[in-house]
């Protein structure tokens, strides 16, 4: 059995500072850089018709009152990593799909919290510090859909096969699914309204006519799925700089490089190289900006990474006040491939590399330090250079 | 690294000023003459602006000093 945790509107209730403040207000997410869809929107506001990913001057025509608060994706992450934590605090291995909403297997856990489905649930529940929907189905579309259909402070669990109870549903739950999402429209133009009608067609037409999406939805349709793959927990390392003025360009660059030399000093890092990171920023005008990057193959380099990283930084929607990189994904220790051709150079960064680390176990982390130019033109003489950790 | 080690931070001074002020003192060492002075302001913005007098100097021992007045809290600096 496989368990669902769906937190409604989640990074609308993080944004807005509680679920207090949303009572009787219509408020959304504003749209990411000013214009587009809006993110999610509070119940007084559906009551108006709104709906997350409507376009901005569709939801303010149907409801002239909404307030759009600025997205803040980096207190949605930090409360989001600790809604999970207290659910990896009971014991389950999660597989989180995006803010508020994740699953897990009950498998396993029934020993631990009393022998039974339900009492893992309450155990859930129990641990959760904010209302949440909980379903268990057979696979994790159906406890999905469970979790969709049940009311908040509620508990369902679908004993039966789950074919048969995805089959009255309509086919817009796989739009939950990112493979399946852009089906439901061409689903329903051609009649398709629920899943059962979805799971009576043969799966070899659906694929010949939508390929692997098709086949995908057909499978999910059909009560088959994947198990949960749960998310390996790693700490995540993190180094911050704040940005004493609305700095952009290359300032933004140089601010970039010395959290990378920062976070590659870091003893935690034990010589692991990064496979994934996430660059943020606090904006100067409220709000915050996220950004997840996921290496190519992992590395340890400051100038890769760098390359990797900068363009991101163009995404940025208004000057930052603090900027945050935080290693998300660790790879394998960096290897010391030997080059074809013999090269003193690399030979020479080596031996530098390995006097490096002999220092700073000896000395401490500031044992190796470099001069790092940030604004030389700046008319405040401490914002112009600062210490970074040397790396070779 | 405990944290981002900027460098050229500014250290608290003791100046002793003019009624107009220009310093006449700097920790304790008579200043001889005033190489330069010009005024810094910046994020005024933001709502911590920031607002401050400097003056190059140099001392009767012959040492150049770089001190500024923060005309927001009203303390000296020595910046160099």
């Amino acid at each position: 059995m496989i368990a669902c945790v769906l937190i409604p509107r989640f990074e609308l209730v993080v944004a807005a500072g509680g679920l207090e403040a949303l009572a009787g207000r219509a408020v959304a997410i504003a749209p990411d850089g000013g214009s587009g869809p809006i993110g999610e929107v509070s119940g007084a506001a559906q009551a108006f018709g709104v709906h997350s990913g409507m376009a901005l001057g569709e939801a303010l025509a149907r409801c002239p009152a909404l307030e759009l608060l600025s997205a803040d994706p980096i207190a949605v992450a930090a409360a989001w990593e600790r809604t999970l934590g207290t659910l990896e605090g009971i014991g389950a291995g999660v597989e989180p799909q995006r803010p508020g909403l994740a699953c897990f297997s009950l498998d396993g856990l029934r020993r631990l919290h009393g022998g039974s489905d339900e009492l893992v649930l309450a155990a859930a529940r129990r641990a959760l510090d904010r209302p949440a929907r909980l379903a268990a189905a057979p696979t994790r579309f159906c406890a999905l859909a469970g979790a969709l259909a049940t009311r908040p402070r509620r508990t369902l669990i679908i004993h039966d096969g789950a074919r048969a109870h995805l089959a009255p549903l309509p086919v817009t739950l796989l739009r939950s699914r990112e493979r399946t999402a852009w089906l439901t429209d061409a689903l329903k133009r051609l009649g398709i309204a629920t899943l059962g009608e979805l799971a009576a067609l043969p799966r070899a037409s659906l694929a010949d006519r939508f390929g692997a999406a098709g086949s995908e939805a057909h499978r999910l349709a059909c009560g088959e799925d994947d198990p949960p793959r749960p998310r390996r927990i790693e700490t995540p390392l993190e180094e911050s700089l704040e940005l004493p003025e609305a700095t952009g360009g290359p300032g933004l660059e140089r601010a970039l490089e010395v959290l990378i030399d920062r976070l590659l000093a870091r003893p935690e890092r034990r010589g692991r190289t990064l496979r994934a990171a996430t660059l943020a920023a606090r904006l100067i005008d409220g709000g915050s900006w996220r950004s997840g990057v996921t290496f190519r193959e992992a590395l340890a380099q400051p100038q890769r990474m760098r390359l990797a990283l900068a363009p991101r930084l163009a995404a940025l929607p208004s000057p930052a006040s603090v900027l945050t990189l935080t290693a998300e994904r660790f790879g394998p220790p960096t290897g010391e491939q030997r080059a074809l051709l013999d090269q003193a150079d690399e030979h020479r960064r080596a031996r530098l590399r390995e006097a490096i680390q002999q220092m700073r176990s000896a000395a401490g982390a500031d044992a190796a330090l470099r001069v790092h130019c940030l604004e030389l033109d700046s008319r405040v003489p401490e914002r112009r250079v600062m210490l970074t950790p040397f790396e070779s | 690294m405990s944290g981002p080690r900027r460098l050229a931070l500014p250290r608290t001074a003791r100046v002793r000023a003019a009624p107009g002020g220009q310093p006449l003192a700097v920790d304790g060492h008579a200043i001889a003459h005033v190489r330069e002075s010009w005024l810094v302001e910046d994020r005024w913005w933001t709502d911590q602006p920031l607002r401050r007098r400097y003056w190059e100097l140099v001392s009767e021992t012959g040492r150049d000093l770089v001190v500024f007045h923060d005309l927001a809290d009203g303390h000296w600096f020595r910046q160099r």
